[in-house]
């Protein structure tokens, strides 16, 4: 363990009128009993932060006040709260950065990422972890392997969600899948849809470089989009077996209108149709072929019990590979160039690493 | 010096007493106080206080006994909102530190028989006026039955045949009757229990006393063999009396007892549910193999999941389930050690035994 010799911390800030800067901010206590205290060794950027960064807000949640964004990170365990038992200072762990109320019905019912007070890191009003060192319950952290370096652990924050939307798909061993979308969301979709049994998994996007890696990284078939959704269905059915008129399911990680309607006309009957990538608010969507499908067309939300958990397993085994999707690298004090290179879709991932966090560190996945 | 607290304490096996403790206060903005009204014993209550444990539970301190209560809120927290003082409320029993789950009367952990309880205000549920605090207590079981039906995946349209016609039976029949059940066969060794089933709760359609086994003619007693023949043959006599075809969708065992076991699952149709509810021997003999050929799926109950206990409220609140019909005794709170005693003594007459709360 290396450790932590500064003497304030500092966090890089996004203001109201959405300038980045950094600020010195004072060391977190553990917020409950319960809660540790991480310094954060490795953070990946999001379509929301930058979403944030370019438009203050998404949808109700408005940036009214300055706020420090990131949410896929690992980090090391520096301090842990007085009933903490499940972890000690030097564990190095993944970062699950939403704490739900644990009281209301959704809770209750073991689906803690629909509770109406959650407080997610770099959702306002809340923090994130693009800070040094960040304060959560012990149950929000996974140890990793010692194997697993610390820019995987963050990543298992976005696998996460593809864990939770590719079950939430029902894939089982033989399924056929299409998951539209060939970023980083999209792609570990397949992965985890190829880790769960399914046999053909076709991947689709409009550019080029995107589906190429796609097709080495965990996609069985790639298509590039036209826009016309009826040539495009045709193209993505003369991927499956003869008989089969559609696929067993269907995952959007666009949000884009036309990619839904394709999505739709491609599913199979009976089938299962997840929407993970949010997009337009209202779009125009095929009803009546849902209907006579039978389709189900479920949300997907962030992630949930057990999600996690998977995610660190699927990487530890070998059967997900995150390590290939980062593409750029940046120390603390850079944070600004790699929102800008992020935002211009330069490579797959880009992970920022922690505050004073040393480039050998990472080597040794200390 | 604290506040009086009286409650009903198991300091060791066999050993009760009505002793002190100390007043409970707020310390989470999410708790509240409740002044308990009334408190049903359960078996394992009784167990707890003959045997001193139950599985894993093990009694190594005094504990406060008791966990099916209602009461009326004395304090709430600075952070409640859906209860006010003067609510009378239901109490679910079980609340997790939402890390892992806590359970009342469950060594170490003190149950209700006292006269102040604290708990947190999303475990306890506000009764309509037109419940008494007998009902609100009585809820516990109630929730225990519906858990049981929402394991066994109980449907309209349905048949399903309960072993045993105690309090949770009984409560397994209404509540499958609430779900619009077809059918439901109630099955109890005793007639009066019977009686209770088919006239009084009106819970079941049907009524069984399942015949004893013939005596052998040498005298010596069956074999395990011999056992499980007349277990199946029981199972024929049910579903040809009831008309049953291939035999009931949900088979629930509320009794514990081997011979019930073995009956139920060569009761149960192919692809059916056989729910284990009772607790009787840890380790019984089990027709596996009827299990294994007919595709069954076999399940145990325990206590309540979410959602569970307030669908359990709204049973009762509409009259659906009645379980204030199962009341036989009613004691006072420095009464409590006879009000075990009755429960432990048992017998046919006792079915439900109330502790009022202390004056």
């Amino acid at each position: 363990m290396v450790e932590w010799e500064g003497k304030e911390d500092l966090a890089f800030v996004l203001s109201v009128d959405r300038k980045f800067s950094f600020e010195p901010r004072t060391r977190p206590k553990p917020a409950t009993s319960r809660d540790v205290v991480v310094r954060v060794i490795a953070t990946g950027i999001c379509g929301s932060d930058i979403h944030y960064w370019r438009h203050g807000a998404i949808g109700d949640f408005k940036l009214t006040q300055p706020i420090v964004l990131g949410h896929e990170s690992a980090g090391v365990v520096e301090e842990c709260g007085e009933d903490v038992t499940s972890l000690k200072p030097g564990d190095r762990v993944a970062l699950e950065p939403g704490v739900p109320c644990r009281r209301c019905r959704q809770c209750r019912g073991g689906k803690y990422n629909l509770c109406a007070d959650m407080r997610f890191a770099a959702t306002p009003p809340y923090n994130g972890t693009l800070t040094t060192h960040y304060s959560l319950p012990d149950d929000f952290c996974y140890k990793l392997p010692k194997e697993m370096s610390f820019e995987e652990g963050a990543l298992v924050e976005p696998l996460s969600v593809a864990v939770h939307s590719t079950q939430l798909a029902g894939i089982r061993p033989g399924n056929t899948i299409l998951v539209l979308g060939a970023g980083p969301v999209g792609l570990l979709c397949c992965a985890v849809a190829r880790a769960f049994g399914a046999s053909v998994v076709v991947c689709t996007d409009i550019v080029q470089s995107r589906l190429d890696f796609a097709q080495s990284y965990a996609a069985t078939h790639v298509h590039r989009m036209s826009g016309q959704p009826q040539e495009d269905k045709d193209a993505l059915l003369q991927t499956l077996p003869v008989e089969t008129t559609g696929f067993d399911a269907v995952i959007d990680a666009t949000g884009v209108g036309s990619c839904i309607m394709c999505g739709i006309h491609a599913l199979g009957r009976g089938g299962t149709f997840v929407q993970v990538g949010p997009g337009r608010p209202i779009i125009d969507f095929p009803v009546a072929q849902l209907c006579s499908k039978e389709g189900v067309y479920k949300g997907s939300f962030r992630y949930g019990a057990g999600d996690y958990e998977l995610g660190v397993e699927l990487v530890q085994s070998g059967k997900v590979n995150v390590r290939d999707l980062i593409t750029h690298r940046f120390d603390f004090e850079e944070a600004q160039a790699a929102f800008e290179s992020s935002s211009q879709q330069n490579g797959m991932k880009t992970i920022i690493y922690g505050y004073q966090v040393k480039q050998s560190w990472l080597a040794a996945k200390l | 010096m604290s506040e009086q607290n009286q409650s009903f304490i198991l300091r060791a096996i066999k050993d009760v007493a009505i002793g002190n403790i100390s007043k409970p206060q707020i310390t989470d903005p999410h708790d509240i106080i409740v002044q308990i009204g009334q408190t049903g014993i359960c078996g394992s209550d009784v167990h707890y206080w003959q045997r001193g444990r139950i599985g894993d539970f093990v009694l190594n301190s005094p504990i406060v006994l008791g966990h099916e209560s209602a009461g009326v809120v004395t304090e709430v927290g600075s952070s409640v909102k859906n209860l006010k003082i003067g609510d009378k409320v239901a109490i679910e029993p079980g609340v997790p530190c939402r890390h892992y789950t806590v359970f009342a009367a469950t060594p170490p952990h003190n149950g209700t028989l006292s006269k102040f309880y604290k708990t947190a205000s999303d475990y306890c549920y506000k009764l309509p006026d037109h419940l008494t605090l007998e009902d609100g207590a009585l809820c516990e079981p109630v929730a225990v039955a519906v858990q049981i039906c929402k394991v066994g995946n109980v449907k309209a349209g349905q048949t399903i045949v309960v072993f045993g016609c105690g309090p949770i039976g009984l409560l397994v029949q209404s509540v499958a009757k609430s779900y619009a059940a077809k059918k439901v066969i109630g099955i109890d060794l005793s007639q009066s229990r019977l009686d209770l089933a088919s006239s009084v709760l009106n819970s079941a359609d049907g009524v069984f006393m399942p015949p004893p086994m013939p005596k052998k003619e040498d005298g010596t007693s069956h074999t395990t063999d011999e056992e499980s023949e007349h277990s199946a043959k029981v199972a024929q006599l049910i579903k040809d009396k009831f008309d049953l075809g291939q035999g009931p969708e949900v088979v629930i065992d509320a009794t514990g007892a081997q011979s019930c076991i073995q009956t139920g699952v060569h009761l149960c149709k192919k692809g059916g549910t056989y729910v284990q509810a009772g607790m009787g021997r840890e380790n019984v003999v089990f027709p596996i193999t009827v299990a294994c050929i007919r595709d069954l799926t076999i399940r145990g109950s325990i206590r309540y999941t979410a959602g569970v206990y307030p669908q359990a409220v709204d049973l009762v609140a509409c009259g659906k389930v009645q379980p204030q019909k199962l009341i036989t005794h009613r004691y006072k709170f420095e009464e409590a050690e006879q009000a075990f005693e009755t429960v432990r003594r048992g017998g046919e007459d006792v079915l439900k035994v109330m502790i009022e709360g202390v004056q």
